[in-house]
């Protein structure tokens, strides 16, 4: 496989923009996700940052290519992984967990910080999936002014399959539903770094890919890079906020294309 | 305690709901419910929303009375965002039978 086709294309990266993640399927032979969630399984404590000494095998997730595709279109060719990891279990028959913002509220909109969440195991609905709000990643808002959301229009249960590593925006709003099964739900957090400026861009990009004719029929169903940013409102929030949002964007695509004034 | 709920005192039951605009004809896009009984815990959900109301208006005509108004006098500016949608505080006050 070659490293071109693993980096992320202008439409991940619009969707992207809008949504705040994207998910990869990491190609790991089937007994390393076993061998894995089966050794998490026998923990009886929690090692945090030592996770990955404890579980080596979890360096075959993070040095996967299609690890570092994703990470090198969205954090440029020097991003560092960061030394903090936690592994994060829901018990059978563990509760939910309110929605929240990772860190306190010195945000930056820039794609300069993700989160890469890996599920070493099937998850199904009723396991306790991790729940995010796609759109949420520029909202700048203290977790206690969140206590007052339960359900929101557009959230997504990050119902996967085994070997999936869903990298966030860092601010992205998420949280947990109950495990409500008999088995416990794995989820291994790593943090990601932008370590420099980008002089140009770092994904498959065209350099016309912004500069389609917009569809006005699909809008953000379209294919499009330009449709997709232009259109995308994931939460529908109202038009004042959709600009916002518009303009939010095109500023990180302004700054990932190396405008670093933008 | 009786199973009659006309005999029980009245209680509050409370609605969050965070609507798109402070207009109560404008789609709601988050949803909490509280019910007043011991135990009760509004929890987010990995299933499919199936939400009783489209907008606040349809609550406030399945009976549901505002009690707090989204706030507007907040400040703003033209770049910034933070929590979604405008929030309306919404009661019934019932007999529950528990």
């Amino acid at each position: 496989m070659s490293e071109a086709t693993n980096l992320m294309s202008d439409v991940d990266m619009a969707k992207f923009l809008v949504n705040g993640y994207h998910l990869v399927q990491l190609d790991v032979a089937e007994d390393v996700n076993d061998s894995i969630a089966l050794e998490l399984d026998g923990l009886d404590s929690n090692p945090g940052d030592a996770i990955t000494d404890v579980v080596p095998d979890l360096l075959q997730v993070l040095k996967h290519p299609k690890t570092h595709g994703a990470l090198q279109s969205l954090l440029g060719s020097d991003y560092e992984i960061q030394s903090h990891r936690h592994w994060h279990c829901r018990p059978a028959g563990m509760g939910h967990m309110q929605w929240h913002q990772d860190g306190t509220n010195n945000r930056d909109r820039r794609p300069n910080r993700l989160l890469g969440l890996y599920y070493p195991r099937d998850v199904t609905e009723d396991m306790g999936p991790t729940i995010i709000v796609p759109g949420t990643q520029f909202r700048n808002a203290p977790t206690d002014r969140m206590a007052t959301y339960t359900n929101i229009r557009g959230q997504i249960p990050l119902i996967v399959k085994a070997g999936t590593m869903a990298f966030a925006h860092y601010d992205l709003w998420h949280g947990t539903a109950a495990n409500t099964s008999d088995a416990p739900r794995h989820m291994i957090k790593f943090l990601f770094r932008r370590t420099g400026d980008n002089k140009a861009p770092t994904w498959n990009h065209e350099a016309d890919a912004l500069n389609k004719p917009r569809d006005w029929n699909l809008l953000d169903k379209a294919e499009d890079a330009g449709n997709i940013m232009s259109f995308g409102n994931p939460l529908k929030v109202s038009q004042s906020d959709h600009y916002k949002e518009r303009a939010i964007r095109q500023e990180c695509w302004n700054y990932l294309m190396g405008n670093v004034d933008s | 305690m009786s199973d009659d709920p006309g005999s029980e005192p009245l209680r509050q039951r409370l609605l969050y709901l965070q609507a798109r605009t402070p207009n109560v004809f404008s789609e709601i896009l988050g949803l909490t419910q509280i019910e007043p009984i011991r135990g009760y815990r509004a929890e987010i959900t990995a299933t499919e929303q199936n939400w009783p109301y489209e907008t606040v208006h349809e609550a406030i005509v399945d009976g549901w009375q505002i009690v707090q108004f989204p706030h507007l006098q907040a400040p703003f500016d033209d770049r910034d965002i933070d929590v979604i949608g405008y929030e309306f505080i919404l009661q019934k006050m019932e007999a529950v039978c528990e």
